[in-house]
């Protein structure tokens, strides 16, 4: 004979014992039909993330050489790049190349969004052309910026000399470790403002129009209206999108790579260019792994932080 | 469904046999089918060509690569085998081998470079016997180039060629200028650097950059050596910072001077890859550079007017001679492979002599001798700028001279730390004395590294 739903949730809302044992009264009749759901997303991830990031990190504690069995050495590989001041120059250049870049891209791409929501002609077109950056694959940009910065041959010291008579004499764009580091932020500032732009468009686009008509009526002046009813309005897209930026441009290697290789003398050598060359170079791959994974905890927090940030904003 | 199936379905259905009947003969077709499926399956097996994978390498010189792809697809087609070649580039090379061991899953041969045997030899077949009857048969294999493939008393590679390397200077200038071809960097070619550029026509006298790429590298390494330093002693022991201390920090300091003090080298040339002076020089904007071979290949196969201007020489020496570091290629067997005697047969098919001098023919002077014979070919007489070329090839020396060569000496090479070392003093502003100190510490680490191996 069937028991009565309300009977058995009478029992269960009184904590009477449940038949069907702990586990149904905590998770619901159904769970045992959840778990099916569940596992095959749950295998898949601990497939293709969990495992190869866990074998990633046991790597990182041996000491792995191209076609032989790794020796686990613990913590010593951490430790020696701890110590190695090449390491630590691509530790500040990395911070350096993703900062520099994010800021300019922070920048650029609000200005990109605030010309964009004006009354332009042609907004349709504009908008794409200024896509352009964001869908060239990042070889192709970084083959064409490494013609455009050559010193003997390049157009952008042909320009600067011979055509505008700006200066004497070209500049060695990736020669030198100002400009060379300079050339390799704003190649990647070029290619990545567009999503900024494109996000922080699609946020003011739904800020209402009552909140600048408002501010309107009460005297607010553009700079304000921008201050307090943009920018507010748009405050977590911001955070999303450096967030993503900062993590994209941490682990940016084409342009660096293509374009300097992490030279000249070390001067642009960032981590994941560094990663390659400690695999490739010098085939140690445990090495290799750990200078990935060195700055990983402090990315992970970053990440907490500013997500739990989020989720407070979005309560409030 | 099969028809015989379908038949005995309705039969059943029709009750013309009873269920037990049924069960028995749809077995009784099912399993003669299935059998029948297998039998055909293992024939076309049978038939099946052996498929053999063999990576080959892409160089510049694009007549050597077609000749070399035309003689493989020929070997495939007389000994019925199914060939699939891939090809491996300077940039990609060393990332496939990696990968391919790692994964288990090497091809069944390639055509390394020099640092393959030595880095990859946990994988490699030993080729011992198969190299010494190439190598017999063609009067021995040179002293530098055998160093790459012997390791203990076995070979793990089977030496094919060299690329040659030679300092490529304007003759038309130096005619002009009655300037007689340098013989060593200082002061010959700083004078005749001087003597000849034009800045102000954007004319530089020496092109050559200290930057991280295999162009800085050999320049550095020969430069140490020609000064009579080294990174390593005869021991295989780091001497840069400590033994040829005195010598290295010379040849560091001629190396920047080139730059800071006689300022004979073009704006930017610390910023320069593989590929930059190949065309700074083709653009006419250089009177001398170090390259291979294959700058020359690019003039004389495009008719570069710069071809009949250029002559190749000797590279210059410094105080204890000229030296050059050149590396072979070659043929290796991975242990993985099932087929290591077709492997090996191809091996001796396309290193035949007279295929090879149809590939060397093609490639203008970029297939340089890796044996005795080859060496005394009247090819290299053919043309002055070869002379050049195979002298130097000839006088070679190993990475690690005067030491054994190493997986450190391999690996300091690989990592471009002499590059670093200069690039510190010229971009970075660190005394010399402090940037070859901090390079030897580098250098250490990989010793001490590679040791515990």
């Amino acid at each position: 004979m069937a028991v009565p739903a309300a009977r058995l949730e009478t029992k269960a809302t009184l904590g009477v014992a449940n038949p069907r044992g702990g586990l149904a009264r905590v998770l619901g009749p159904d769970y045992r039909l959840g778990y099916l759901f569940v596992t095959p997303i749950a295998i898949a991830v601990l497939a293709l993330v969990a495992y190869p990031f866990c074998y990633a990190v046991y790597l990182s504690l041996t000491y792995k050489l191209v076609g032989m069995p790794p020796v686990f050495v613990g913590l010593e590989n951490y430790i020696r790049l701890y110590d190695d001041g090449f390491f630590r120059r691509a530790v500040y250049n990395s911070f350096l190349f993703t900062f520099g870049s994010v800021g300019f891209k922070l920048v650029l791409g609000m200005l990109m969004a605030l010309v964009l929501m004006s009354k332009i002609r042609w907004r349709s077109f504009w908008t794409g052309v200024l896509l352009i950056p964001w869908v060239a694959p990042t070889v192709v940009s970084a083959l064409n910026f490494l013609w455009i910065f050559d010193g003997s041959l390049g157009v952008l010291n042909y320009l600067l000399v011979k055509v505008f008579r700006i200066l004497p004499q070209g500049v060695g764009w990736l020669s030198e470790p100002g400009t060379a580091m300079a050339s390799v932020i704003s190649v990647n500032v070029w290619r990545g403002f567009p999503f900024f732009g494109i996000s922080f468009l699609a946020g003011m686009k739904a800020i209402p129009g009552e909140l600048y008509e408002a501010a309107a009526v009460d005297g607010a002046t553009a700079l304000q209206r921008f201050m307090h009813v943009t920018l507010p309005g748009i405050k977590n897209i911001t955070i999303i999108v450096v967030l993503l930026s900062t993590i994209w441009t941490f682990n940016d290697f084409g342009i660096v790579y293509i374009l300097t290789k992490g030279g000249p003398g070390g001067s642009t050598m960032v981590m994941p260019v560094l990663t390659y060359e400690t695999a490739f170079g010098a085939q140690r791959l445990g090495e290799a792994i750990a200078v990935a994974l060195y700055l990983l905890p402090g990315l992970a927090l970053t990440i907490v932080v500013l997500a739990r940030y989020m989720r407070k904003g979005r309560k409030r | 469904m099969d028809s015989r199936l379908r038949s005995l379905a309705e039969q059943l259905d029709a009750n013309v046999i009873a269920r037990r009947e049924f069960l028995r003969k749809a077995a009784i077709i099912t399993g003669g089918t299935a059998a029948g499926l297998q039998a055909l399956n293992q024939m076309a097996h049978a038939q099946a060509k052996t498929k053999l994978r063999v990576w080959l390498f892409k160089s510049f010189v694009t007549g050597g690569n077609d000749v070399l792809a035309k003689q493989v697809e020929a070997w495939a087609k007389e000994r019925n085998v199914e060939v699939e070649a891939d090809w491996s580039t300077f940039g990609d090379r060393e990332q496939k081998f990696v990968a391919a061991i790692e994964a288990g899953n090497p091809p069944d041969m390639a055509e390394m470079n020099y640092q393959g045997p030595m880095r990859y030899k946990p994988a490699l077949r030993d080729l011992t016997k198969l190299a010494k009857e190439i190598a017999g048969a063609r009067g021995g294999i040179l002293p530098y180039a055998e160093r790459y493939v012997l390791i203990g008393n076995q070979y793990f590679g089977v030496p094919r060629l060299a690329f040659p390397g030679g300092f490529f200077i304007r003759r038309d200038i130096l005619e002009a200028k009655g300037i007689k071809p340098p013989k060593t960097y200082d002061p010959d070619v700083i004078e005749m650097a001087r003597k000849c550029q034009e800045p102000a026509k954007d004319l530089w006298g020496l092109g050559q950059t200290l930057n991280r790429c295999d162009d800085g590298n050999g320049f550095m390494q020969n430069i140490l050596w020609s000064y009579g330093g080294s990174v390593w002693d005869k021991d295989g022991k780091p001497a840069l910072g400590t033994t040829y201390l005195k010598e290295n920090l010379q040849a560091l300091q001629f190396a920047i001077d080139t730059i800071q003090k006689h300022k004979i080298q073009p704006p930017g040339v610390m910023g320069w890859n593989d590929v930059s002076n190949n065309e700074a020089y083709l653009a006419g904007k250089l009177v001398s550079t170090n390259n291979g071979a294959s700058l020359y290949y690019a003039m004389v196969a495009k008719k570069h007017p710069l071809a009949e201007k250029t002559q190749v020489i000797l590279n210059p020496g410094g105080p204890a001679g000229s030296f050059s570091g050149t590396g072979a290629y070659n043929w290796g067997i991975f242990s993985k492979s099932k087929y290591a005697d077709l492997c090996e047969d191809l091996i001796r098919y396309v290193e035949d002599e007279k295929r090879f001098e149809e590939y060397m023919k093609a490639c203008i002077g970029q297939a340089g001798p890796v044996y005795k014979t080859r060496a005394d070919h009247p090819y290299w007489r053919s043309d002055p700028n070869f002379e050049g070329m195979v002298q130097n090839i000839l006088r070679s020396v190993w990475t690690g001279h005067p030491g054994p060569i190493t997986p450190a000496a391999i690996e300091v090479q690989a990592q471009y730390i002499l590059c670093d070392m200069a690039g510190r003093v010229v971009v970075g502003g660190l005394a010399p004395e402090a940037a070859l100190r901090e390079a030897h510490k580098r250098v250490e680490d990989i010793y001490k590294i590679r040791n515990r191996a």
